[in-house]
């Protein structure tokens, strides 16, 4: 059993498929996610793939504030996406609300009060290498031993 | 009673191919495109909102935020807005530099556009061609502002920080560098035949058509529109600065206005740095009370800052008209009308480069 | 049956094998030069709050004392690496990239000076914002709790049932008047000129 299960750890830390959605932001975290896929960064040497399909994703990247029209539709996107999944919010606007979280906002931020999120990544917007390395590092913990924890 | 229309096709707000939330509706015939409309308001944070009651200082990054790809260019209006207000006028090396830092900005912008559009049409490899080609861009940005996306460097008065001789020197070879690899990459998407099959001749926009529904930018440029606020710059106007016209109005042509307006921008930017003498970078000057209504160019076209400030400088009401919205529009209403396969929908909707962050603030 | 051709001449130049063979990906680490948070140098930080006061983000940089030193904080998550903080501060504390270094040598500054406008029209005179303000108290220990005082040297004071401003230079914009001002009749602006090569 626990053959298999490093097995599968180290297995399912080499194949990441990802999702991103983009709820409110200004553009900034998104384009810097898209650098990461340019050949100088090159995330898919590291076996990240980007899909941006939630049914086949174990990582949802989350952009933005949380604008009111995604009340009813992130949840619902959270619930499409298999077994075993995290979430990672990147950049400030899902952590605290960024500039954006002042009186009068339409925002509703932290992202955290919706879905749970297992990681975050400060910066306005942060870094592509910022990006890949927390994922790189957090690619051998978040999937470790899932079937033990979750029997 | 016979059928008029087979499916009404939704796309989005989750789409593979869109970077950004909105949902287009289109009724279909077949694969014909009857009619189309575009569904916004996922984005919708109230920036304006926020920004009443607020100095320059908190103004200028809230600006800055209204859209991520081009954050130089709000920040250009907005400062250049408040200065008019107040009388200030920038240095003269600060004036070139914001002319080098927006031009850079708009380079990468450009180059982000028509990678969305080569990924779109799956033309990958030179997609990510040109992405690497924007990371040398965004490297001569982060090298002279210090920041890659947000780069904060327009102040009233100048500008944050200077660019060494060091600086221009990489500038200038990074300069040639895109020269060079870019006009090998639009070799390619001139001479490549199933670009052509995509692009030329689909999603046209007649010139009438552009004027009726106010396209604003490289949309109009490409229906033979000569519209360009960067005429009636003064700075540009010290460099030479003719738009970038083409009169096709389909895909192909929007996507090579593009490209030579990257072309452009590199000449512009040499000519700014010949131009450019040693100098200070802040002039100084405090924002006082007025109201003015300012316009820009940014890289989607059109930018409009209409503003009030009090006599402490803060903004007491403003306004933000983006180019997108009229570029949509036109999409939805003339562009995707009429398009003889679905399949085009996605490759028309991103060829007329739309920022929903722009759009919705 | 040309392309094929075509391929395999194109990947067996020597060049092409080479790059294959040694192509490595760039590092990922920022580059020198990159805004990243703010880092407190050695130098002593004197609380006097120009980084708080500029900072256009909502809480992301507090001066808080930590072992009788009072030194700032950034918060990870609030601060948007503006670098504002940095040019604003007067001592030096705080460094960033290049801004610390350009600033010395062009002698940057951003100059801050406070403007207290109050409403006359919603102040009830209730003096809490003279009370409250930390600079009031310092000048007149003896203020009184309905913000009437005997000295000409403060700021601000409750006279003949209004609330009038004496002298606004001595403002440091903290804002405590504004939080405490139940009516929000009083407001501090802050004007901040950008300047080079020091006093002018």
């Amino acid at each position: 059993m626990s053959l298999l299960q490093s097995l599968k750890n180290s297995i399912r830390s080499r194949s990441i498929h990802v999702a991103y959605v983009n709820v409110g932001s200004c553009n900034g975290c998104d384009i810097e996610l898209l650098a990461c896929l340019s050949p100088r960064y090159d995330i898919e040497q590291y076996g990240i793939y980007v899909h941006n399909n939630p049914r086949e994703a174990d990582v949802l990247l989350i952009t933005g504030a949380f604008s009111p029209q995604w009340e009813d539709k992130l949840k619902p996107l959270w619930d499409k996406i298999p077994n075993p999944k995290v979430a990672v919010a990147i950049g400030n606007c899902p952590i605290s609300g960024c500039v954006f979280n002042r009186p009068e906002t339409l925002v509703d931020p932290p992202v955290s009060k919706h879905i749970p999120i297992a990681a975050e990544i400060p910066g306005c917007p942060p870094r592509p290498t910022e990006i890949i390395s927390t994922i790189l590092s957090l690619a051998p913990l978040i999937f470790k031993d899932y079937e033990e924890t979750n029997r | 009673m016979k059928k008029t229309v087979d499916v009404s096709l939704p796309i989005g707000p989750m789409h593979p191919l869109f970077k950004e939330p909105c949902r287009i509706k289109c009724e279909t015939r077949g694969e014909f495109v009857l009619s189309a409309e575009v569904e916004l308001g996922y984005v919708k944070k109230g920036i304006e909102r926020i920004m009443r009651g607020r100095p320059w200082q908190e103004v200028m990054f809230l600006a800055e935020r209204v859209c991520g790809i081009c954050s130089v260019v709000h920040n250009y209006v907005f400062i250049e807005a408040v200065e008019n207000v107040s009388g200030i006028a920038p240095t003269e090396r600060a004036a070139y530099l914001r002319v080098i830092v927006n031009e850079l900005d708009r380079m990468q912008s450009h180059l982000l556009a028509n990678y969305s559009y080569c990924y779109t049409i799956e033309h990958e490899t030179l997609a990510m061609y040109l992405l690497n080609l924007r990371e040398t861009v965004m490297d001569q940005l982060e090298l002279i502002t210090g920041a890659r996306v947000t780069c904060a460097f327009i102040i009233p008065g100048g500008v944050r920080c200077d660019l060494s001789a060091d600086g221009a020197a990489s500038l200038r070879t990074a300069l040639d560098h895109i020269d060079s690899e870019l006009s090998r990459f639009v070799r390619i998407f001139e001479t490549g035949p199933l670009i052509g099959l995509r692009s030329k001749g689909v999603g046209l926009l007649t010139k009438e058509a552009a004027i009726e529904a106010h396209a604003a930018g490289p949309t109009a440029r490409a229906s033979g529109i000569p519209d360009d606020l960067r005429n009636i710059h003064p700075t540009y106007r010290l460099l030479d600065f003719k738009p970038v016209i083409r009169y096709e109005g389909d895909n192909y042509a929007r996507i090579m206005v593009r490209f030579e307006e990257v072309f452009q921008s590199t000449g512009l930017i040499r000519t700014a740095l010949a131009l450019m003498k040693e100098g200070p970078i802040r002039g100084g000057g405090t924002i006082k009370a007025g109201t003015v209504r300012y316009r820009g160019e940014a890289p989607r076209g059109e930018l409009l800052y209409d503003l009030t400030t009090d006599e402490h400088g803060r903004i007491l009401e403003i306004a933000i008209q983006t180019p997108s919205i009229m570029n949509i529009q036109v999409c939805a209403h003339a562009m995707l009308k009429n398009a003889q396969s679905a399949a085009d929908i996605t490759a028309i909707f991103i060829s007329s480069d739309p920022c929903i962050a722009c759009t919705e603030r | 049956m040309f392309s094929f051709v075509y391929y395999i001449k194109e990947f067996l130049r020597p060049t092409w094998i080479r790059s294959f063979l040694t192509a490595k990906t760039a590092p990922l680490k920022s580059p020198s030069y990159f805004r990243d948070f703010p880092q407190t140098t050695e130098k002593e930080c004197t609380h006097c709050l120009a980084c708080m006061m500029i900072c256009p983000a909502p809480d992301a940089i507090n001066v808080v004392q930590r072992a009788g030193v009072w030194q700032p904080e950034i918060k990870k998550g609030h601060c948007i690496r503006c670098g504002l903080c940095i040019e604003a501060c007067p001592e030096d504390v705080l460094a960033s990239g290049r801004i610390l270094e350009y600033k010395r040598r062009e002698e940057l500054t951003l100059k801050g000076t406070y403007h207290i406008s109050i409403d006359q029209k919603k102040c009830m005179g209730c003096g809490n914002c003279s009370v409250s303000c930390p600079v009031n108290r310092e000048i007149d220990p003896s203020l009184r709790s309905s913000g009437t005082s005997t000295s000409d040297e403060v700021i601000m004071r409750v006279d003949t049932g209004q609330n009038k401003v004496l002298h606004e230079e001595k403002c440091t914009g903290c804002k405590t008047c504004e939080d405490h001002c139940p009516n929000q009749a009083i407001r501090v602006a802050r004007v901040v000129e950008a300047l080079q090569g020091g006093e002018e």
